[in-house]
This record gives structure tokens, C-alpha cells and sequence, in this order.
């Protein structure tokens, strides 16, 4: 090599290093700016459950107001700041929704006004209630009921013979034959772990002797839950929304009673038999001790079964049993999309007595191709003196009346309420998905309202007027 | 904090004495009565609460002060005012 060879190769040398150098700090600060939180948060597993950092510390965001879909996650934060409100979280089940705090403290109705005034950004705008303690100060203002075929399908749960509901032979001053015909139906299929059946209410005691085997845990191919907003890590059990940490532990029993009725481990020496013997149960928890929970908490949990489901959680059926008469579009616009996630949404219709046809009960009442409302009958196959009905808005009945179940603290209890009629057609539904797993939601939902013991009772009160049958749902 | 009905009375009675401005001592307990709810809101919903639907017990409170009439329910997780200047509160859990 000559000298001015050399000096070339020398020159061209330095040049490419410089560019390199450039090109991968370049590409350092990009990488810095697009995550400049989450790479820390989620980077590192932790073994605990991580709370959740809120504005204030009242919490809950403001108002919900769904954006249209031209308007991207960055305009609307610069919106949001430019009115001096945050954006709390993002459903991203749902585009264009979020979750917005007034760093104002302003009245949320107003807010809400002042958002829904936006006609060319905003689909809608509805305040978040916050629900807390009132501080007035600050404001002034059994006969051998085993006998009845078939034997082979008879679990060994020492309790089997106090559940009505699946076995019905008169006890108790029952009507005989008044019940799911859970013993037929366990002759074609017991359940399946495959089937994750999602329980959105007070949280589940997954200790429980007579559901721990039966509850879902994130295997280990599925990553952990993150959300940018609210950071929660490490859901091995599910979710809590209601305290946002990872522990769905129920304080209350509500919860822990519905997911008996679904799936509390079948003939396993122990307890009760759930319809579903083997099944796996998902807690989503947004409703506290007392057993009330926000809107906002609910929308927040059903993203989340929305976001495990299209991480390969099979996750078809969710268990509602809850509601009030307060109207939320955010509520319904979120259960429509775990709808078109294919996830079955079950929910109570209501327990005032009242005809839901003129007096709506939400969910139950949403209008929407995924979700099923359920009345409650007792023993006697006689629609219950607390049910709400609505031969247009009410689908179809279960039992839901001295339904013995699971309990906190290791105990089992009889409980009354449409809560306990919404989880007997879930736990069918789990029954259907364990025989015939591709099933469509809508074929789901069409199978089940069709598969009904018609009842004089139930004609004009419910749309099907029919209570839920499990052998008839699967064939049998 | 649980609440059983002698509790919970007493926690309506202070919540009204602060409401009302009138003594504790000239509130009156007009009657206690044992009652199953329709659900764990016990019937009076605040805002857009959702509530678990299952049949609850507790006891209906009613109260009398400055010659107004002031309904309470409690089960042993809370205690609410119903229907106070329009609007159902949480006043104890």
C-alpha cells in the first residue's frame, strides 16, 4: 500500500466509525424516548403485587369519554393537558376510550359536559361516580335424593345431596325433577381445564379446598398483565381492579359462592360438586368487602380478560352477577368488544322485583349479540319472589334460590339471588365449550337459550320462558 | 369493622347528629327492624355503583331528629342514609 492509498483507507475508515457511532446513539435516545417508563417497570418480574399510582388520593378517575377513532392516544393526551386533566388509563379493548382525571377537582358531571361538547373529537363523555365513604362534616348535604338416575355421572362430595339445583328429587319441599339435571349432562362431559371461565365480582378465596384445584393460574408461556396506566404485575391469579393489585383474594364471599357454582372441584371427597367438576376459574376482582363496586373498576377487568384472551388464555365466559339501573355506554362498549373476543358474557338480571322491559338493570339489559340475562326460580320451579323478569329483555331462567355453595374461611353456605341463577348458566356454558370447544359465542348463546325446561311460570316473564337444562344444552 | 345492629344504630345516630346539627341525645330511635335487602347495596345505590345481586341481611334503621324523619340500612360490612337531600351516602364500613 503507498502513502496516499493509505491515507485514503484511513479516511474512509474514520468516516464509517463516526457514522456507526452516530447511527447507535441515535438509535439509543430513540429507544429511551418511545419507552421511557414501561422498559423499567416491566422489565423486572417481582413476586408481589404492585399498586397502583393515582393522581390523588381519592383515586378514581373523573369521567370515561370515548374518542373518535381519527383521534390518535397522543392528541388526546395533549388535549387532556391542555384542560389541565390526565389521562388516568387507557381501555385498550376498547379504541378511543380512556379514563380521564380533572387535576381541577371539578364536579365530573361538568367535566363530562365540557368533553361531550367536543362533537368532532368525542363519541361520548360520562362521569366516573366515585363511590367512598360519606363524610358529612364536608358536606352537609335431602328424603334419599342419590337414588335418581344415572349412578355412573354421582359425585362423592359429601354435600351433593343439598344441591337442589343440579339433583332436584323433592327435598326440602322441593318439586322433583326442578333442577339443571346436572347428573344426565355429567354423562357426556364433566368440564375441562381447558375452559377458563372468568369471575367478575368480589374477588375468589383461591385457597379454598373445593376450588384451589379448579383455579386458573398464568401459565408460564403467558406473559404478565401490563398496562401502561395502571402497571400491574405478575397476575398469576387473575386480577384485581378494585384495589389494582395483582391479588384477587375475596374478602366478602360473594365471589367465592358464584365460582362454587361453576366449578367447585366434583368428586373429590370434599364439599359440594360445581356443574363443572374440572374447569378453570379466572378471578376478576372490582367489588370490595362490602360487595359494591365502580363502573369504572368493572370496565377496567374486563379489558383485562380481553387483553389474557388474545394473549392465549381461553377465556370464553364471563360471570356478572351485579348491576344497577345507572347506564354506562363505556360499560357497554367494553363488554361488546370482549364479545368480539369471543368471550360469553352471563349476567344477573336483577333482584328488585321489577320488569326489566321498563326499568332496565345493567348489564343484563345491554342489548348486545354476547350477553345473556338471567331470571331466578327456586325449587319449586317458580320464578323467585326477589327476580327481576321481562319476557324482551330477560333470556332465560336458572335456580337462584337456598343454592348451597363455597364460602370464605374453608365454610359453604346457602345464598338467594339472581347472583346465584347467572353462574348455573355459566357453568353450562363451561359444560358446552368442554364437549365442543370451537363453538362460536353466538352459537354458544343461541345453544343455551334454546336449551330450556319450558315452565307455565316463567311464560311472559322471561323471553325463552324456560329454566337453564344442562342435559338438553349438551345432547343428552 | 364489623357492625352488628347496636353498632350500627349508634354509628347512624353520630352521622345524623353531625348532618342535622341536632344532639345525639335528641336524635330518636323510632325502630330497629331486622330486613333482608335486595342486594349488597342494600337496596341504595350510590352513583354508578355496581352491586353484587344476592339477597343480604341487615337491619333497617329509622331515626327521627328536629322533627324529620331519616331512614339507615346496615348489614355488617357498612351502613347507609337513604334518600338524604336526594341522594343515597356510605356512611360507615
Amino acid at each position: 500500500m503507498n502513502r496516499n492509498n493509505f491515507w485514503i483507507h484511513f479516511g474512509i475508515a474514520v468516516v464509517i466509525i463516526t457514522m456507526a457511532a452516530v447511527l447507535g446513539q441515535i438509535r439509543r435516545w430513540e429507544t429511551s424516548l418511545r419507552t421511557p417508563v414501561s422498559t423499567g417497570k416491566s422489565s423486572k418480574p417481582t413476586t408481589k403485587p404492585i399498586a397502583v399510582k393515582r393522581s390523588n388520593a381519592d383515586g378514581e378517575p373523573e369521567i370515561n369519554v370515548r374518542f373518535k377513532p381519527t383521534v390518535n392516544l397522543s392528541d388526546i393526551k395533549k388535549l387532556a393537558a391542555k384542560n389541565n386533566d390526565r389521562i388516568e388509563d387507557e381501555i385498550e379493548a376498547v379504541k378511543g376510550l380512556v379514563s380521564i382525571d380533572d387535576l381541577d377537582n371539578a364536579d365530573a358531571e361538568t367535566v363530562a359536559k365540557q368533553y361531550a361538547a367536543m362533537t368532532d373529537l368525542v363519541l361520548y363523555a360520562e362521569p366516573n361516580f366515585k363511590i367512598q365513604l360519606d363524610d358529612p362534616t364536608k358536606t352537609i348535604s335431602s328424603k334419599d335424593l342419590l337414588q335418581r338416575e344415572p349412578i355412573e355421572a354421582r359425585p362423592n362430595d359429601p354435600k351433593f345431596a343439598e344441591q337442589w339445583s343440579l339433583n332436584n328429587l323433592g327435598q326440602d319441599g322441593g318439586k322433583e325433577r326442578a333442577d339443571i339435571d346436572a347428573l344426565k349432562a355429567w354423562l357426556k362431559t364433566r368440564g375441562s381445564s381447558e375452559i377458563v371461565v372468568a369471575v367478575l365480582d368480589s374477588g375468589v378465596d383461591y385457597t379454598h379446598p373445593d376450588l384451589v384445584e379448579n383455579m386458573w393460574i398464568r401459565p408460564d408461556n403467558v406473559p404478565q398483565y401490563k398496562d401502561d396506566e395502571l402497571v400491574v404485575a405478575n397476575d398469576l391469579h387473575g386480577f384485581n381492579a378494585a384495589e389494582n393489585l395483582s391479588d384477587p383474594m375475596d374478602e366478602n364471599g360473594h365471589g367465592t359462592h358464584c365460582s362454587g357454582i361453576i366449578g367447585a372441584e366434583g368428586d373429590n371427597d370434599e364439599g359440594i360438586a360445581g356443574i363443572n367438576w374440572n374447569v378453570k376459574i379466572m378471578p376478576l376482582k372490582f367489588m370490595g368487602r362490602g360487595g359494591f363496586g365502580t363502573t369504572k373498576d368493572a370496565i377496567e377487568a374486563i379489558n383485562y380478560a380481553i387483553d389474557r384472551k388474545r394473549n392465549g388464555v381461553n377465556d370464553r365466559v364471563i360471570n356478572a352477577s351485579w348491576g344497577s339501573t345507572m347506564y354506562s355506554k363505556a360499560l357497554e362498549d367494553t363488554i361488546r368488544a370482549a364479545g368480539e373476543e369471543g368471550i360469553l358474557f352471563v349476567a344477573a338480571a336483577g333482584n328488585a322485583t321489577t320488569n326489566n322491559d321498563k326499568r332496565p338493570h345493567y348489564p343484563s339489559n345491554y342489548n348486545l349479540p354476547n350477553v345473556i340475562s338471567v331470571a331466578a326460580t327456586d325449587k319449586n320451579d317458580q320464578l323467585t319472589s326477589f327476580s327481576n323478569y321481562g319476557v324482551k329483555t330477560v333470556h332465560i331462567a336458572a335456580p337462584g334460590k337456598d343454592i348451597l355453595s363455597t364460602w370464605l374461611n374453608d365454610d359453604y353456605r346457602e345464598a338467594s339471588g339472581t347472583s346465584m341463577a347467572a353462574p348455573q348458566v355459566v357453568g353450562v356454558a363451561a359444560l358446552i365449550l368442554a364437549n365442543e370447544p370451537k363453538l362460536s359465542v353466538e352459537k354458544l348463546r343461541e345453544r343455551i337459550l334454546k336449551s330450556v325446561d319450558k315452565i307455565d311460570s316463567l311464560n311472559g316473564k322471561v323471553e325463552n320462558g324456560g329454566r337453564i337444562n344442562a342435559a338438553k344444552a349438551l345432547g343428552n | 369493622m364489623s357492625f352488628n345492629q347496636s353498632s350500627a344504630t349508634e354509628k347512624a345516630k353520630q352521622d345524623l347528629a353531625r348532618r342535622t346539627s341536632v344532639s345525639e341525645s335528641d336524635i330518636e330511635t323510632v325502630s330497629v327492624t331486622e330486613t333482608e335487602f335486595a342486594d349488597m347495596s342494600l337496596g341504595a345505590p350510590v352513583g354508578d355503583e355496581m352491586a353484587a345481586q344476592m339477597m343480604s341481611s341487615g337491619w333497617r334503621i329509622n331515626l327521627s331528629a328536629g322533627g324529620k324523619k331519616y331512614e339507615y340500612r346496615a348489614d355488617k360490612y357498612h351502613i347507609r342514609l337513604c334518600n338524604f337531600k336526594g341522594t343515597n351516602h356510605i356512611v360507615g364500613s
